[in-house]
């Protein structure tokens, strides 16, 4: 399929949508689906309790939305979950169990390790795996032949958001000249930490890196962490977090009254999290962040936005809500062209697609040699009114910039 | 009923005990068989614990110090050299065994025992865990990765392939280990640990070299561990820091000879085949009632019902409705 054929607005698919009775939800429905009979058996590997279940979970809201949409139309699927419980040794078991339940496609699996392990497994037994997020650049370098990510790698997501961080109009009072890192010590964190460094300095932006400043990921306490990087004197913040960590940092920098020009953490998840904004209300206005968005501006993602606001109105459709939904849409692509539910049908089908109408923003999904997609768009995001809003690039944007940023006791 | 009689039931259960594993993944699929893998790794594993606390008395709380810098090794060789790991098991097996005697004789030599010996031995495993965590060579927090099991991969050279594989292999080191534990137990040098454990004063009175003695069963249990922790890197094709060396995978490890009975040959053996099991049937029961986590809760539980219901172990337990011990041996050091 080089197009979506639920979300393309041709006068031929409206009026086979008109044909169908379904004009009223806009969404025709491809006549091979109709004539389908039996579903696809999909198995989803994801974090569902430990460390990594807040991410976990909202994946697999994203996910459950997409199987309805898609359900909606006529494509049957079988959903299968199974929890690494944020281990990731236990990636292998759990696609072993996936398939052995007749699982013939597999999703997963959140974090890089567990989706290494379950590709090992995946690979044995030639099904094919479509990583719904996992940054790690080691997954599409080992020569897995099975797997497909939908996700960029965390280099790509540094190296694009700071390239748009760069083109920010300078003036009425921003104008950093230098900055500070602050990353969690993790698998992710010290990755990005890295790259933000080498990508400041590739991209030529004049900012001075003054420190480089680490923590573990248990840390409940950051104060000290703060006031080093305060006593950089630093005009930049350039948090590398989780929800958690990046809400202690924000309090102490109030708490410290440190007030730089900017906080934007490249490539961070966490300040987009309903829960930043919630537990920080105005202070957690102005933090940026780039990471994968969706595009606001398609006419997919305002279905599916619609969509989850009707089914998920407490939830924040997300990064992570996002790239679930687009795993069951590579998977229903791949399937509605197959025409098969076997593993050997729906892997050459995946080497094929072409998705051009997908809510994340970005050029089509296609797979290069390594599974890799390549055409996902990075933009800057920026939180106003308590909540996440694209700023750039321009064609994609919502909003606009804010920066400086307001003094903390501005904002009261 | 007398020795012989009961030696050839254990003979024979033993016999049909390892004939139904041979088997097994005749019947069974690849999830089975993957799980029966790590019940092997946990057994190995704690079949080398109960080694040093079930039989010489000394309480380790950080083996996965051993596990994932055996792990470690075996990965390294094989990703960063090309190196079979053929020559990795070897390797790792002589790190970590050389790990173990460095920490039990930093402990033995200057008298820490008991639960400060289980502090050394914590200390030892988090320093390796936060040294890993920095060190650029093995990746960092960022994890070591094994390349993909090529189509032309030939499982005896590579020592990695499909869940039958690994099965074999890993049940293949589990009844080697068991079999050279059982062998020295049984010998001379298993007398002396088990009378340095009993009485180490009293021990050294008769004449025995308690610290060697105690330095070869920490050198030796550190060894196994290590080839277990070879074959989870194989197995997983990951490696990171917390996922081999941290805490949690210590405790994790200790579970199952505490469950099957310590200072038992075959205690480490069933309590893996409990504790593996369960914690899968809890998870899934947990997802299959929509509680992401309620598994802790079950799993906990179900351990604790265990321990109260058989306080030595359930190895002793199971052994005596057997009629696999004698009335002398119902008790830890049996079979």
């Amino acid at each position: 399929m080089t197009e979506s054929k639920f979300y393309s607005t041709t006068r031929r698919n409206l009026l086979m949508a008109g044909a169908s009775g379904l004009i009223g939800s806009g969404l025709p429905m491809p006549a091979v689906l109709r004539a389908q009979t039996s579903a696809l058996k999909v198995g989803v590997i994801l974090p569902l309790s430990g460390v990594l279940s807040f991410p976990g979970i909202a994946t697999q809201r994203g996910t459950d939305l997409a199987v309805r949409m898609f359900g909606d139309e006529g494509v049957k699927l079988e959903v299968s979950y199974a929890d690494t419980e944020s281990k990731p040794e236990n990636g292998r078991l759990a696609a072993e169990k996936l398939i052995r339940d007749g699982a013939t496609i597999l999703i997963g699996a959140w974090d890089s390790g567990a989706t290494i392990s379950a590709a090992q497994a995946a690979e044995a037994a030639k099904v094919p795996l479509v990583v719904n997020v996992g940054s790690a650049p080691q997954i599409t370098e080992q020569g897995f032949t099975q797997l497909f990510r939908n996700f960029p790698p965390s280099s790509e997501i540094v190296a694009k958001g700071v390239a748009l961080f760069k083109d920010l109009p300078r003036g009425n009072g921003f104008d950093p000249k230098s900055a500070v890192v602050l990353h969690v010590n993790d698998t992710f964190g010290q990755a990005t930490g890295g790259a933000v460094k080498a990508v400041f300095e590739k991209l030529g932006l004049g900012i001075n890196i003054l420190d480089v400043i680490s923590y573990d990921a248990r840390a409940r306490d950051l104060s000290i962490e703060v006031a080093k990087a305060k006593a950089t004197g630093a005009d930049l913040v350039l948090p590398i977090t989780r929800v958690n960590d990046a809400i202690l940092i924000v309090r102490e920098m109030i708490k410290q009254d440190y007030n730089p020009m900017a906080i934007y953490g490249p490539s961070s998840p966490g300040p987009y999290e309903k829960a930043f904004t919630d537990a920080l209300g105005k202070f957690a206005d102005e933090y940026m962040t780039s990471v994968p968005w969706y595009d606001p501006t398609t006419e997919i993602a305002k279905k599916v936005l619609a969509r989850w606001a009707k089914d998920q109105p407490n939830d924040r459709f997300e990064l992570n809500s996002g790239f679930g939904w687009e795993s069951i849409q590579v998977v229903a692509d791949a399937f509605t062209r197959a025409k098969s539910t076997k593993s050997e049908d729906l892997h050459a089908a995946l080497k094929a697609t072409n998705i051009k109408d997908h809510p994340m923003a970005g050029g089509p999904i296609a797979f290069d040699a390594k599974g890799q997609n390549t055409n996902i768009a990075i933009p800057l995001l920026q939180n106003q009114k308590g909540a996440p809003v694209v700023i750039a690039p321009a064609a994609a944007a919502g909003a606009k910039v804010k920066l400086p940023m307001t003094k903390w006791a501005d904002r009261a | 009923m007398s020795g012989s009689t009961t030696t050839r039931r254990q003979v024979a259960l033993g016999s049909i005990f390892l004939l139904i594993l041979l088997l097994l993944p005749l019947v069974v699929d690849g999830y089975y068989q993957t799980m029966l893998t790590t019940i092997f790794i946990t057994a190995l594993v704690g079949i080398a614990w109960n080694l040093m606390m079930g039989f010489a008395g000394q309480l380790s709380l950080g083996h996965a110090l051993y596990f994932g810098i055996g792990a470690y090794v075996v990965a390294l060789m094989a990703e960063r050299y090309g190196l079979s790991p053929w020559l990795g098991f070897p390797v790792g097996f002589l790190v970590t065994s050389g790990l173990g005697l460095v920490v039990g004789f930093l402990g033995f030599r200057f008298g820490v025992k008991g639960v400060y010996f289980a502090l050394l031995t914590i200390a030892f495993a988090e320093f390796a865990r936060l040294l890993f965590e920095h060190w650029d060579y093995v990746g960092k927090t960022g994890g070591l990765f094994l390349g993909s099991v090529k189509p032309d991969n030939r499982s005896l050279i590579t020592l990695r392939g499909s869940a039958t594989f690994y099965y074999y292999a890993v049940l293949a080191t589990t009844l080697f280990a068991w079999l050279w534990c059982g062998y020295l137990v049984r010998s001379r040098l298993g007398y002396f640990w088990r009378a340095v454990r009993d009485d180490e004063d009293a021990a050294r009175a008769l004449g025995v070299r308690a610290f060697r003695v105690n330095l070869l069963a920490a050198g030796i249990s550190a060894g196994i561990t290590g080839i277990a922790g070879g074959w989870f890197a194989l197995m997983n094709g990951n490696l990171f820091p917390e996922s081999v060396l941290g805490m949690r995978v210590s405790i994790d490890f200790i579970i199952a000879p505490i469950v099957g009975g310590l200072g038992t040959l075959c205690g480490p053996i069933l309590g893996a085949l409990i504790v593996v099991p369960l914690n899968e049937i809890a998870k899934e029961a947990g997802q299959a009632l929509g509680l992401n986590g309620l598994n802790i809760l079950l799993y906990g539980t179900l351990l604790f019902i265990v321990i109260v219901a058989a306080p030595d172990g359930c190895w002793p337990w199971l052994a005596n409705r057997l009629a696999l011990a004698g009335r002398s041996s119902s008790k830890p050091d049996g079979p």
